[in-house]
């Protein structure tokens, strides 16, 4: 088997289509995804836990209808504090590199600010050099590390993104 | 309630018995429901899931027992059970009728559980490595066979001994999956006598070395002695490849007992033993070549990943048997490391237990501390650690010889009569000496988990200082008494508050530091973690120069009868090295701080800000357990601000914040070679942070 040279899409920044979570349509193309980029092993109960309950986090990249990347995500009361949570975040390899998967996480933390969130929260493997450049853009610290967290021994970081107090009505 | 159901008998035909009629009563009335639950069934597609009151979707996520055969179809598993596996020839006994093969599955069954060993040692569940020997599953099977036999009684010794060390140590979170057995056949009858066992059997084949020695020199051997397997050529090579695999438990098991003796008597016994574990280990990487060549047939696959020394897939394990034991969440195919990997790991864990075992038990907190900071510059593992923690914590006492107080009372300068003072049994002490207890147990975790600790342990530390301040005041306020008990209690807690002081600074030191080596801090943040730890830096030079002072006092006092005022005249004027290495270090923070601040403020490309948030919500977050315990006092955004705001290049170039440092390195060095006495050493030693050491070019 020889290794494939990595194809990049073609296509303009304005060309990709954001679109929120709108249904029971959209669930197996989120699944897919997920399923093909992702190493954890997810059940359709997984799946269905987050995107029925939070739909409005959920979002979708869409390239000439073909669905291209996506994220998942909840929120909810933790120890006192109102916290949201990125579940999963997945781009086709042959789109990465290009801002869809920040533009997907921003439409999601926006919503969960909206909602009313303090915080956002998701894990990371240590060494996923990407995923830790795009969430620190984005203002997430590296809160803790968590020693041998995924199964192959590899630490994760826990990111935290705290929101600055809202603005108070003077 | 209505009459019991009434059962027909169970027709012929064997059909299944027919309720008879309930009778409906007043409030109740009979619907046939079965057209509604075929419509619901036909409603339902794949994946759906009926929504109950008790039974929400974040329940079903976990609902699957996913690796279960009967729930899960999807399940590769070769045999249900171990006595399937045994039934259908998965574990022979003997492993084979030819006793040159047997020999050599036989090694490849001890190298194999080696493998397994290093990869349980490093996270993965006992189930799933070592206890996927089919042999060790079911070990009195084995006792046909006396080398395997006696090989998998050792392994099971071992292996109970490693989970006790590493229960006691207590360690926490993700490594707690080390200790849990899950009803694995752990305690074996008679396994106390695995040595003797094991002694046997070496007596055995070294005789038959010795025999087939002898053979080749043509000397008369004993007639009653029978040859360890049938090819006379291979006899001597495998006679000594398994000598060195026997020695090696052997040796092992011994420094594990040798370890486990109280107050570390055991040390230097062990230390032989490890010496002697470290040679085998290099007699069985020799045997590899051996082995490999014995036979005609090669094995495919790259051999480095093998695990085992001939290269051949040992005989005798199943990771899926014990798919139920392994852990709570449905396991997942694990890698065990390759054999030559799994070698290298014992001899790491070797190395660290050696370096443990050497340590000279020094009643000295600073130097113990200094030595446990060290040390887990290495990363040493689980249970390395864990031995090391037991080592200095046993029965409430350090090393389980020094009570705490005592402890204290040498590190807050005290004089040593104070040690056994009946101030000890105030409760805030009792506290104090639990809290340094705790200290020693967090300093032996891994750093992710230590670091976690170490910041909500300030809050603590705080806590102590001002139970311990409210304590003092309330007994002497500001009344200078003439009596000499309480002048001594007074001393002791004047002593003690400074020294909990400088001990809760160093403490928030270790934390920030440790965020370097976790690579807590991205490259942006690096500007405002060099400001803080300046802040600590500032408050730790002065309790530590407070305390060297009052440390001298004692000195002074103790040896007032003797001469040699001018050297002790010099002394007092100069500053002591530990302090004057500290000094250095604030020279180094607070020029990185205003470098990293004019490189922001000159140049746009490193301030980037994001969308959400601003750095006070970063500085916030990273500082948030050293705020809430008030380290330092007045500490702030607002100041951090203040102080970095102005910074340029231009103004920069007129302080020396580097030349300062280098200049203060050299005094300490210079000082240190004069005065071998000073307490230099500390807990600083040549401790120089993960973060600066990119920055050592600048001294040179």
């Amino acid at each position: 088997m020889e290794a494939k040279p990595e194809e990049k899409a073609e296509f303009e920044e304005a060309e990709i289509e954001y679109v929120s979570y709108g249904g029971e349509h959209h669930l197996p193309l989120i699944m897919n995804l997920v399923d093909q980029e992702l190493s954890e092993p997810y059940s359709i109960f997984t799946y269905r836990y987050f995107v029925y309950l939070w739909p409005q986090l959920s979002f979708l990249a869409f390239h000439k209808g073909k669905c291209v990347g996506t994220v998942v995500c909840k929120m909810g009361e933790h120890r006192n504090t109102f916290r949201g949570y990125i579940a999963m975040l997945v781009v086709i390899k042959p789109y990465r590199g290009r801002g869809i998967a920040t533009e997907l996480v921003t439409r999601s933390i926006r919503m969960m600010m909206e909602s009313g969130c303090e915080e956002v929260t998701l894990e990371a493997e240590v060494t996923n050099k990407g995923a830790l450049a795009l969430y620190g853009r984005l203002g997430f610290i590296r809160a803790k590390r968590l020693f041998h967290y995924y199964l192959n021994g590899v630490d994760a970081f826990r990111l935290k993104l705290l929101f600055p107090p809202p603005r108070q009505v003077l | 309630m209505a009459d019991k159901p009434v059962y027909e008998e169970a027709s012929i035909d064997g059909q299944p018995p027919k309720l008879a009629s309930i009778p409906a009563s007043d409030t109740t009335v009979w619907a046939d429901a079965s057209p509604l639950l075929q419509a619901a069934c036909a409603g339902l597609r794949d994946g759906e899931l009926i929504h109950g009151d008790n039974f929400n979707l974040f329940a079903a996520m976990s609902a699957l027992e996913i690796m279960d055969p009967k729930m899960d179809s999807g399940i590769v598993c070769t045999y249900y059970s171990i006595d399937e596996a045994i039934e259908n020839g998965a574990a022979p006994i003997p492993i084979s009728l030819d006793s040159t093969i047997d020999v050599r599955c036989t090694i490849d069954i001890m190298d194999h559980l080696l493998a397994c060993e290093a990869a349980w040692h490093k996270g993965h569940s006992l189930a799933q490595t070592v206890f996927s020997c089919i042999y060790l599953l079911r070990l009195d099977r084995t006792a046909p066979h006396a080398l395997l036999h006696s090989y998998c009684r050792i392994i099971r010794a071992t292996c109970k001994a490693v989970v006790s060390v590493v229960s006691d140590a207590r360690t926490h979170e993700e490594e707690d999956l080390f200790t849990m057995t899950y009803g694995l056949p752990l305690n074996g009858d008679g396994d106390d006598k695995c040595l003797s066992i094991l002694n046997a059997v070496e007596e055995t084949i070294s005789r038959q070395l010795r025999a087939c020695k002898a053979t080749s020199s043509k000397r008369r051997l004993p007639e009653d002695l029978e040859p360890l397997q049938s090819n006379s050529n291979l006899e001597e090579g495998f006679c000594k490849a398994l000598l060195c695999r026997l020695r090696f438990r052997k040796h092992f098991f011994h420094v594990l007992s040798c370890m486990k003796r109280p107050q570390g008597r055991g040390l230097e016994s062990a230390r032989k033993h490890i010496a002697s574990c470290l040679t085998e280990l290099e007699s069985i990487l020799e045997s590899a070549d051996f082995l490999r060549s014995c036979f005609d047939e090669s094995c495919e696959g790259d051999i480095d990943d093998k695990t085992t020394a001939s290269g051949f897939e040992p005989i005798g394990f199943d990771a899926m048997l014990n798919s139920r034991l392994s852990a709570p969440t449905p396991p997942r195919a694990i890698k065990i490391l390759s054999w030559k990997k799994a070698v290298e790991y014992f001899v790491k864990l070797l190395h660290d237990l050696d370096v443990i075992c050497s340590y000279s038990l020094d009643p000295h907190l600073e130097s113990l501390l200094r030595f446990v900071v060290q040390f887990q510059k290495s990363q040493p593992d689980l249970v390395a650690r864990s031995h090391l923690q037991l080592l200095l914590v046993q029965d409430g006492k350090l090393y389980g010889r020094d009570p705490f107080f005592a402890v204290i009372n040498k590190a807050a300068a005290l004089p040593e009569a104070t040690k056994n003072h009946d101030i000890q049994k105030n409760e805030s002490f009792l506290q104090l000496g639990m809290l340094v207890m705790n200290l020693l147990k967090i300093l032996c975790t891994n750093a992710a988990w230590q670091r976690r600790k170490l910041g909500k342990f300030l809050q603590d530390w705080r806590v102590i200082y001002v139970q311990l301040e409210l304590a003092f005041r309330n007994e002497y306020g500001e009344v200078s008494s003439s009596s000499n008990d309480e002048n001594t209690c007074m001393k002791i807690f004047q002593h003690i508050l400074l020294w909990v002081e400088e001990q809760t600074y160093w403490i928030a030191f270790r934390f920030l530091i440790l965020g370097f080596e976790l690579e807590l801090y991205s490259t942006g943040e690096y500007c405002m973690v060099y400001w803080y730890l300046y802040a600590v830096l500032i408050k730790l030079t002065e309790k530590t120069h407070l305390m060297m002072a009052v440390s001298h006092d004692t000195a002074k006092r103790k040896g007032k009868k003797k001469k040699d005022s001018s050297k002790d005249l010099a002394r007092e004027s100069r500053i002591p090295p530990a302090v004057l290495f500290l000094q250095c270090y604030i020279c180094l923070a607070e020029g990185l701080t205003m470098m990293l601040a004019a490189l922001r403020n000159e140049i746009p490309v490193f301030h980037s800000p994001s969308p959400f948030n601003t750095e006070h919500e970063k500085f916030v977050q990273h500082f948030e357990l050293l705020q809430r315990a008030c380290i330092p006092d007045h500490v702030s955004y607002p100041s951090y601000k203040e102080s970095t705001t102005h910074a340029r290049f231009s103004t920069l170039a007129m302080y020396n914040y580097f030349k300062d440092a280098q200049r203060i390195a050299k005094e300490v060095k210079s000082s240190f070679s004069n005065d071998p006495e000073s307490r230099l050493g500390g807990r600083w030693g040549r401790n120089v942070p993960f973060g600066w050491i990119h920055f050592s070019s600048y001294l040179k």
